[in-house]
């Protein structure tokens, strides 16, 4: 582990988290695969079904981040959180147990993303395969942080646990994970040669499969930077929902245009993060809409955390909203 | 605490401050809106100027690759129009220059400049004696209020209209009413003295034409005009990127600039080649004749060179200077130049990692969200998300 005189603590932590664990909050294979139940899903096979642990990750992030908001990042939380990093690397607690206490009531169902789309995804016809045991993280906050020279090593890892499912596709949940096997990997020697897709793309072609779901009033669609920018998803989104009879509005922002939710603030700037998140929320609930649909997981997270309590506006993944029309019955 | 963490600790509670300045929000969501209404209608009234900024792209790319040869043409150009044209590797050489030509004791008008407000020209030039005037409106009020920019072409964003009463009622002594106008019409008044009693004018400068020398200064006051024209000496101080191969490639430079700036036409577009001349009598030409006698040029690198050597950083160069980015900026919406140092927001952070050093970007290298709006507004499509990745992966390896 080396120590920087230039950044912040909890970097390093998240740093090395990912590198000792492959998981930016060290959760280990138990706890990122226990959304599967009753899915079989092989641990090899030509499509593979990635989450990158990212939805796993969601329930931890508010309570982490109410601890750190208001204080400031040179003070006791850091200090904390450099406590954490050395109980990592000396004693071998995880900070995830530190925050355990903290677990969020919202763990079932940010859980349950991965297994709503897995079965989405199974039911429209697509064989996937899911590697329990193996899957690590994406790296995409290695990239994102700069941490650029730990990537090396981290993309051999990545590269290996995906070799070794013998997928030619990978379906990523979240967008983050897709730039990065898209758009960055692929400048790396040796990693695999891969079809990239995201969840939204896969349903997309077959969409005409979707059965209709009935909602009260239109829904509004917020795109994600990273889905809408970089992987130029957005009109995809629009047709699904014409697919399913679903009537959408626009907020002011949105598709090349939309407005940050704020996430990528989060652990070094709470404050920040926060309030854009609500700012974005403002122009969510300004269309008149009561439901705002999205497909990242830190968007879903930090517009959850951004909801103004006096308008109310159910924010949800499209995961969630699509599984409601692929099965009525089950309920999870 | 190391320093670092003392200094992030300060940058973090400032910028956490900003979101709470009632005022300061208010001002910039009202200002974002407007800019982009302006700028929606100025697209449509002018709908090639997508087209020109992908020109002035191609432009850039070229200036970039040949800027020496570009300043040796418009050195020489400047010095055939009869004006003096330096190069300053650093600050220091660049101060060196312009203490030199203006001595001490001295007053001096100046306009708005990024490059300025790089070198803290200001700050120098009163410590050698010298009696310094910001003409821009929103940089008198910052220099009254011992403030500074928290835009690069709306300095004082952030300052209602009652506290610009408060400071000028101090200043000038006497009630001022928190009215626009009248705050507009008693700065007009104090500068215009101060533009006739000048011994200097200092300005910067939008774009160089290599070809002729001629340097373009856009702007809406009409201080510019009066600074470079009225008094006896006209110093530009111009950082070495702003160079382009010919007066036609710096007129689309130009328009594409004030056009992102979100205006359809700017109140006045000042093109100078040299000292003000007369052969009215006798044909014999003679210098000074309304406007300056001496006419001097500096053109600035202190860090550049390093920039457009790089070719993972040198498209950062072909920022204009317009402030669409930051204007679709989520954290600049609520912080304005609080996220920034001298440079603003996401390009400002990749600026500042050359003209001061990653350390000192590097709170600011790591507040930007990655989001890309900027690239989207951005004429010259500067891919500054890409540009703060590496940077900070430089932070990191340090």
């Amino acid at each position: 582990m080396t120590t920087n005189k230039h950044i912040p603590p909890v970097l390093e932590l998240i740093r090395d988290n990912i590198i000792k664990y492959g998981n930016p909050l060290a959760l280990n294979h138990r706890q990122n695969s226990s959304w599967i139940k009753d899915l079989d899903l092989p641990a090899k096979g030509e499509i593979l079904f990635y989450t990158g642990g990212e939805y796993q990750l969601l329930p931890y992030l508010e309570p982490l981040l109410k601890t750190m908001t208001y204080i400031d990042p040179a003070g006791r939380t850091f200090s904390l959180l450099m406590g954490a990093r050395k109980l990592v690397n000396f004693i071998g607690i995880a900070p995830e147990k530190i925050f355990a206490g903290m677990l969020a009531k919202d763990k079932d169902r940010y859980n349950s993303i991965n297994y709503k789309a897995a079965y989405i995804l199974k039911k429209l016809g697509y064989d996937l395969c899911y590697d329990a045991q193996g899957e690590i993280y994406s790296g995409a906050l290695l990239y994102e942080l700069g941490f650029w020279q730990d990537l090396q090593s981290y993309a051999v890892r990545v590269g290996q646990a995906i070799r070794k499912t013998q997928a030619k596709t990978v379906v990523c949940l979240s967008p983050h994970a897709a730039e990065m096997f898209k758009h960055v990997y692929p400048q790396f020697n040796e990693f695999p040669e891969l079809e990239v897709k995201t969840f939204v793309e896969l349903v997309w072609e077959k969409r005409d499969k979707l059965s209709p779901i009935p909602v009260d009033s239109p829904v509004v669609v917020h795109d994600s930077c990273r889905l809408a920018r970089d992987l130029g998803i957005s009109k995809e989104i629009r047709d699904i929902l014409d697919s399913v009879g679903v009537s959408y509005v626009e907020p002011i922002r949105n598709k090349e245009w939309t407005t940050c939710c704020g996430g990528p603030g989060k652990m070094l700037f709470p404050e920040i993060s926060k309030i854009i998140a609500k700012r974005r929320v403002i122009e969510l609930t300004d269309t008149g809409a009561s439901k705002a649909l999205l497909a990242c997981p830190y968007c879903l997270s930090s517009l959850q955390g951004g909801l103004n309590p006096d308008k109310p506006m159910v924010i949800e993944d499209l995961v969630e909203f699509i599984y409601r029309g692929v099965n009525h019955n089950v309920e999870l | 605490m190391s320093n670092f963490k003392k200094e992030l600790a300060e940058y973090t509670k400032n910028l956490n401050k900003a979101t709470q300045d009632e005022n300061l929000t208010r001002a910039v969501t009202r200002t974002v809106k407007s800019y982009r209404q302006n700028v929606e209608a100025a697209m449509s009234q002018y709908p090639h100027t997508p087209a020109l900024a992908e020109e002035v792209r191609t432009i850039k790319d070229y200036s970039m690759a040949n800027n020496k040869e570009l300043l040796e043409r418009a050195m020489q150009a400047i010095e055939s129009n009869h004006g003096q044209a330096f190069y300053a590797e650093d600050r220091e050489a660049a101060m060196n220059i312009v203490k030199k030509i203006v001595g001490q004791g001295k007053i001096i008008v100046k306009g708005k400049s990024m490059l300025a407000e790089e070198l803290n020209l200001r700050e120098a030039l009163q410590e050698e004696g010298n009696e310094v005037w910001e003409t821009d409106l929103g940089e008198f009020i910052l220099q009254l209020k011992n403030d500074r920019p928290m835009h690069i072409l709306a300095p004082s964003i952030h300052v209602p209209r009652e506290q610009v009463a408060e400071i000028f009622s101090k200043f000038f002594q006497k009630e001022i009413p928190a009215d626009i106008a009248e705050e507009v019409s008693v700065v007009r008044e104090f500068l215009r003295e101060k533009y006739f009693a000048a011994d200097v004018g200092i300005s910067g400068a939008n774009v160089v034409a290599a070809d002729t020398g001629q340097i373009v200064i856009i702007e809406n006051e009409g201080n510019v005009r009066l600074c470079t024209g009225v008094p006896p000496v006209h110093i530009v101080i111009v950082g070495i990127e702003k160079l382009v191969p010919t007066f036609q490639d710096a007129m689309k430079v130009s328009e594409v600039t004030w056009r992102y700036a979100n205006y359809g036409a700017p109140g006045y577009v000042n093109i100078i080649s040299g000292p003000s001349r007369t052969g009215d009598i006798e044909k014999v030409i003679t210098y000074g004749a309304h406007g300056p006698k001496e006419f001097y040029v500096i053109f600035v690198n202190n860090g550049r060179q390093a920039m457009m050597s790089d070719e993972n950083y040198r498209q950062a160069l072909h920022c204009l200077r317009c402030g669409g980015c930051m204007y679709e900026c989520p954290v600049f919406q609520v912080t304005a130049g609080h996220y920034g140092r001298t440079y603003l927001s996401g390009i400002g952070s990749v600026w500042t990692s050359f003209v001061e050093g990653v350390e000192s970007a590097a709170p600011m290298l790591y507040t930007c969200l990655r989001c890309g709006r900027c690239v989207e507004r951005c004429p010259m499509q500067i891919d500054v998300p890409k540009m703060v990745g590496r940077l900070r992966s430089e932070v990191v390896s340090d």
